[in-house]
C-alpha cells in the first residue's frame, strides 16, 4: 500500500473528520485565530491525495497533472484566505458559521450520551423517582348495555330498564360497534372507546351489580362491573425498555444542557431590551 | 475552562464511535406475552405514513425532530416541535409507521452537517449554505432539491455515491434499532418501514413499505432506492427477495393517486396494451391496501367522475389540477386512474377480462406529515411540513411558502388515520389485518365502523351478538362474498368519536359491471339521524343542518346521532354482475383547521378558504363474485 493510498483511506475515516472538525471548534472556541506558527502552508502527499480523491468523486476520472496543479494552487489560496479571514475575525457574526459551529458542538456534546447504556441501578432509580409514569394500568372487567344518545327520554327509560336487569331480566341494547363485555381492559383502552368520563365513572361503581345510567362520550350505558385488578407495582423487568428509552432521552437532554451551562459559565450575558 | 470542554468533547466523540458496535449487539425487542382475541374486538388507530428529519425533504423543510421524537409524540408524550411550539396529542395512537424516503435517506441532513470545505459540487455547496441561512433558505434549498430530482439533475454526490450507500446503511441500522426499542406489544406498535418515492416526471407513484418483522430481519436489507425506476416492478422484486431471504413479510401501500395524473390505477400494462392476469396478480399480492386520504388531499372520488354524489369532491380542491410536483397539468382523461372509487370499478373490469382483480384493496388514511408529528385534529394541526406549523401566516401561505408550488396551504387537509380491526395491538395482528383488508380510513377523527356482508342477516341480528354472527355467517370489511341465495345483506354499525361530532348518515357505495362490460356506481343512503323528519326525496336525504359558530370555531352535538346501525339489503342486486360495496360515514359539519386558525389568530380569510366540512370514514369494500 502506497503512502498515497494510506493517505486517501485515512482522509475518508469519519474519525478523522471528527478530529479535524473538533480541532476547528477548539480553535474557534479559544476565541482567537489558530496559532499560525511559522506561517507555513504545507501541501504534502496526504493533502494532494485528498484533492485527487475529491476530484475523482465529482468527475469519475483521475485529474490530469494540470488539474492537480490547479487544485493545489486553489488549496493554497483557500488556506491563505481562511487563515487571514480568521485572523481578521471574519468568522464572527457570520450566521452560517455560527449556526454550523453550534450544531457541531451540540452533536459532540450528545454523542456520548447516545451511546451509553444504563445500569440496572440507574433504571431502578428512574423507576423509583416516577413510579406513576410506569404504573401498570388498573384493569377492569365489565358488561355494558348501550342505551343510545344521552337525552332526557333515554335517561327516563334507563331507570325502568335498570330495574328489569336488577330483577334478573334481559333488555335489548341499542346496536353499536362496541363490545358488550370487556375482560381485564386497561383504562387507556376503555377511554379509547368510551371516553375519559366513562372510565372515571367506572371506578366508583359497585361490583357485581347493574348500575347506571353511566354517561360516556357516545351516550348512555347500564353497566355491571364484574372484576377489578389491584394495581400492580411496575417492576424493572416489566418496563425495562421504556425506562431505557426515557433514560437515554433524558441523558441526551442533560448532556446538551450541561455542556451549554458549562460553557455559559465562562460568559457574562448582558441583555439590553429596548425601552418602551 | 473552555479548552477543557472542547478537548473532553473530542475524546467523548471518539469513544462514542468505538462503542457503537457494542450497542448494536445489545439492541432488544419487546417480548411481552400478548393474547390475541378470538376475533377482532377492538379497532386500533395509527398512522402508516410519517416523515422525520431523516427524510430529504422533511429536513430541508426545517424538521429537526428525529424518529424517537416522532414515536414519543405518537405515544402521547409532549415534544417541542421544530418551530419551538409545544406539541401533544389529545389521545395517543396505537401504532405508527415511520416512512422516511428511502432515496437519499439522511442526505439532506448529511449535506447540512458536512464540513463545508469538503463539499466540492457547487450546487451542493449552494444548498448547504442556503440551509444554514435559516428556515427561508432551507425551504428554498428543498424546493430546488425537489425540482432537481424531478428533472434528474440531482448532483451525483448527493444521491448515488458509495458514500450515500454507506450513509444509508449506517442510518438504517440505527433506525431499525430505535424502532424496535419503542415497539411495546399490547400497548404500542412501532412498525419498520420506509417510503418508496417512485415518480415519473413529477407524477406520483409513491408507495409506503411496511414490514411485519423486527430489526433482526429488516436490518438485513437496505431500503430500496427508486431513483432509476418508473414502475413498481423493482419494488415487488425487492419485497419477494426480502420474504425469501428472511422468511418475514412485507406489504406496500400506494398513496396520493390524486396527483398521479392517472398512472396509479391504470387499465393497461406499463408498456401499453391490456393489463395481463400476471401483472394483476402481482399487484394485488403486494399491495393489499391503498391510502385514500391524507394531508395532500383525498383520493376517494371526484365530482367529475361521480356527478350524482353530492359528497364527492372532499379535499380535491387544488390537488386535481396538476401532478405532485405541479409540472404537468392533470387532464380530464387522467382522473379515472387517479381516484379510488374508479380504481375499484376498473378492478372489476380487469377481473371480468382476465379473472384477476389487481385493485382488490382495502383503504386506510394517514397523514404524510413531514414534521415528525402525526396530527389530524383540526384544532391541533401541525401541517404538512415545518414551514407551515401553526402561525398566523400559514392559512394564506403557499403550500411551500416562498416557492411557487402551484398550491395553497389552505388546500391541506388535517387528515387522516388508519383504523385496523385486529386481534391484538401487535405487529403480527395489525399487519395480518391489513393483509386481509379488515381496515378503514377516516379523515382524522375516530369513528368506529363495522360492516359484515352475508346472505341471511336480518334486522333481528342487531338485537343479539351481531359481531359474532357477522363473522360466523358473513364476511367483514375487506372480505369476498361467494354466490348465495337472494340479495346480499349488510350489517352496518357506526359510532361517533367519543370526543368528537355526531354522525349525519351512513352510506353504501356500490360499484358493478353490467353485461355489456360497462362499470357503474351508485351511492345509497342507508341510515341517517332523525329519519322520521329527514325523509328522502328524489333519492336524496335532506342535509343534517349546521351548528357551527364561526366566531368561536365551535359546534354543538344537538343534531345528528351518536350511533347509527342497520341491516341493509341491496335493492338492485343482479346475481350475474360482479360488484363491490363499501361504507361511507359522514359526521355532522364541524370547523376546519382553518376556522380554528381564524379564531386563534384573528384572521380575515377569503371566501375560497373552507371553514366547514363533514369529516368521514371510508371502509374497505366487500366484493361479490358471481358463481
Amino acid at each position: 500500500m502506497t503512502i498515497k493510498e494510506i493517505g486517501r483511506r485515512w482522509l475518508k475515516e469519519p474519525l478523522v473528520h471528527f478530529l479535524i472538525a473538533g480541532a476547528l471548534v477548539f480553535w474557534l472556541l479559544s476565541g482567537r485565530a489558530p496559532d499560525l506558527g511559522e506561517r507555513r502552508i504545507v501541501v504534502d502527499e496526504m493533502v494532494v491525495s485528498g484533492l485527487v480523491q475529491r476530484f475523482y468523486d465529482s468527475f469519475r476520472r483521475p485529474p490530469s497533472q494540470d488539474e492537480i496543479d490547479g487544485m493545489i494552487r486553489d488549496y493554497v489560496r483557500d488556506q491563505v484566505y481562511y487563515r487571514e479571514a480568521l485572523s481578521l475575525g471574519l468568522d464572527q457574526n457570520d450566521e452560517v458559521v455560527i449556526k454550523r459551529m453550534r450544531r457541531k458542538m451540540e452533536a459532540l456534546a450528545v454523542a456520548d450520551a447516545e451511546a451509553r447504556n444504563p445500569s440496572d441501578a440507574q433504571l431502578q432509580a428512574l423507576l423509583d423517582k416516577n413510579p406513576a409514569n410506569y404504573a401498570i394500568d388498573p384493569r377492569t372487567s365489565f358488561e355494558q348495555i348501550y342505551l343510545g344518545a344521552d337525552n332526557p327520554e333515554n335517561r327516563l327509560l334507563a331507570d325502568a330498564r335498570l330495574a328489569v336487569l336488577r330483577k334478573g331480566g334481559q333488555i335489548e341494547a341499542v346496536p353499536a360497534p362496541i363490545p358488550a363485555q370487556l375482560q381485564n381492559a386497561p383504562a387507556a383502552d376503555i377511554s379509547a372507546t368510551f371516553g375519559d368520563e366513562f372510565t372515571l365513572a367506572l371506578r366508583d361503581l359497585p361490583q357485581g351489580q347493574w348500575s347506571g345510567p353511566v354517561p360516556s362520550g357516545v351516550g348512555l350505558h347500564l353497566v355491571r362491573v364484574t372484576g377489578r385488578s389491584t394495581p400492580e407495582k411496575p417492576s424493572l423487568t416489566s418496563v425495562r425498555q421504556r425506562l431505557e428509552n426515557d433514560w437515554r432521552a433524558a441523558e441526551i437532554g442533560k448532556a446538551q444542557e450541561k455542556a451549554y451551562a458549562d460553557m455559559l459559565e465562562g460568559y457574562d450575558v448582558v441583555i439590553e431590551k429596548p425601552k418602551g | 475552562m473552555r479548552k477543557t470542554i472542547a478537548i473532553t468533547a473530542l475524546l467523548l466523540a471518539s469513544s462514542a464511535l468505538l462503542s457503537g458496535c457494542e450497542q448494536l449487539k445489545k439492541a432488544t425487542g419487546g417480548s411481552a406475552e400478548v393474547k390475541d382475541t378470538a376475533y377482532p374486538e377492538q379497532v386500533f388507530w395509527g398512522d402508516t405514513h410519517l416523515h422525520t428529519s431523516n427524510s430529504v425533504d422533511a429536513f430541508g423543510f426545517g424538521t429537526r425532530l428525529d424518529s424517537e421524537a416522532a414515536l414519543r409524540f405518537a405515544k402521547g408524550e409532549e415534544v417541542t416541535a421544530s418551530t419551538g411550539i409545544k406539541a401533544k396529542l389529545n389521545r395517543p395512537l396505537d401504532f405508527l409507521v415511520i416512512t422516511d424516503h428511502s432515496e437519499g435517506i439522511g442526505a439532506t441532513k448529511a449535506l447540512y452537517e458536512a464540513p463545508r470545505m469538503l463539499i466540492s459540487d457547487p450546487t451542493l455547496l449552494r444548498w448547504h449554505d442556503l440551509m444554514h441561512e435559516g428556515p427561508k433558505g432551507s425551504l428554498q434549498a428543498t424546493a430546488e432539491i425537489l425540482a432537481a430530482r424531478a428533472s434528474n439533475k440531482v448532483p451525483a454526490a448527493l444521491n448515488d455515491e458509495k458514500a450515500a450507500v454507506e450513509r444509508t446503511r449506517k442510518l438504517w441500522a440505527e433506525h431499525v434499532k430505535i424502532i424496535d426499542r419503542y415497539n411495546e406489544p399490547g400497548k404500542f406498535t412501532a412498525f419498520q418501514g420506509f417510503e418508496y418515492t417512485l415518480m415519473q416526471t413529477g407524477n406520483n407513484l409513491h408507495r409506503n413499505v411496511i414490514f411485519r418483522d423486527g430489526a433482526d430481519k429488516v436490518g438485513t436489507m437496505d431500503p430500496l432506492d427508486p431513483s432509476e425506476e418508473s414502475w413498481p416492478d423493482k419494488l415487488w422484486d425487492y419485497m419477494d427477495a426480502y420474504e425469501k431471504k428472511t422468511g418475514g413479510k412485507v406489504l406496500a401501500i400506494p398513496h396520493n393517486a390524486n396527483v398521479s395524473n392517472g398512472l396509479m390505477f391504470m387499465l393497461t400494462e406499463p408498456s401499453g396494451g391490456p393489463m395481463s392476469a400476471e401483472h394483476a396478480r402481482r399487484r394485488a399480492a403486494h399491495e393489499p391496501v391503498v391510502e385514500i386520504t391524507q394531508i395532500k388531499g383525498d383520493s376517494e372520488a371526484h365530482p367529475f367522475l361521480s356527478p350524482n354524489d353530492e359528497f364527492a369532491g372532499y379535499g380535491t380542491a387544488g390537488w386535481e389540477l396538476f401532478n405532485l410536483l405541479g409540472n404537468i397539468p392533470t387532464k380530464k382523461e387522467d382522473l379515472p386512474g387517479s381516484y379510488v372509487r374508479e380504481a375499484l370499478k376498473r378492478g372489476l373490469l380487469i377481473e371480468q377480462r382476465t379473472g384477476v382483480n389487481p385493485y382488490k384493496f382495502g383503504v386506510i388514511g394517514s397523514t404524510d406529515s413531514h414534521t415528525s408529528l402525526t396530527t389530524t385534529e383540526e384544532n391541533n394541526f401541525f401541517g404538512k411540513h415545518t414551514g407551515v406549523e401553526p402561525s398566523a401566516e400559514r392559512a394564506t401561505a403557499g403550500f411551500v411558502p416562498g416557492v411557487n408550488s402551484g398550491r395553497m396551504n389552505w388546500q391541506s387537509l388535517a387528515s387522516g388515520y388508519a383504523a385496523v380491526w385486529a386481534t391484538s395491538n401487535t405487529r403480527a395482528a395489525i399487519f395480518d389485518a391489513m393483509m386481509r383488508r379488515e381496515v378503514y380510513a377516516t379523515t382524522g377523527t375516530r369513528m368506529t365502523v363495522r360492516v359484515f356482508g352475508g346472505w341471511d342477516f336480518s334486522a333481528d341480528d342487531l338485537k343479539g351478538n351481531w359481531v359474532k354472527a357477522g363473522y360466523a355467517r358473513g364476511v367483514p370489511m375487506g372480505g369476498e362474498l361467494k354466490a348465495g341465495k337472494g340479495a346480499p345483506r349488510f350489517v352496518i354499525s357506526a359510532l361517533k368519536d367519543p370526543i368528537g361530532a355526531n354522525l349525519d348518515r351512513v352510506q353504501v357505495v356500490k360499484g358493478w359491471v353490467d353485461k355489456a362490460g360497462k362499470a357503474h356506481e351508485k351511492v345509497f343512503d342507508v341510515v341517517w339521524s332523525d329519519m322520521a323528519k329527514r325523509k328522502a326525496s328524489g333519492g336524496k336525504v335532506a342535509p343534517v343542518g349546521d351548528t357551527i359558530d364561526l366566531a368561536t370555531a365551535t359546534y354543538q352535538n344537538t343534531i345528528g346521532a351518536p350511533s347509527l346501525a342497520t341491516v341493509w339489503t341491496d335493492p338492485e342486486f343482479d346475481p350475474s354482475a360482479r360488484a363491490f360495496y363499501y361504507v361511507r360515514v359522514l359526521e355532522i359539519p364541524t370547523p376546519t383547521w382553518l376556522a380554528y386558525d381564524m379564531v386563534k389568530y384573528k384572521l380575515k380569510l377569503g371566501a375560497e378558504i373552507p371553514l366547514k366540512q363533514q369529516e368521514r370514514a371510508y371502509t374497505s369494500p366487500i366484493w361479490y363474485n358471481p358463481a
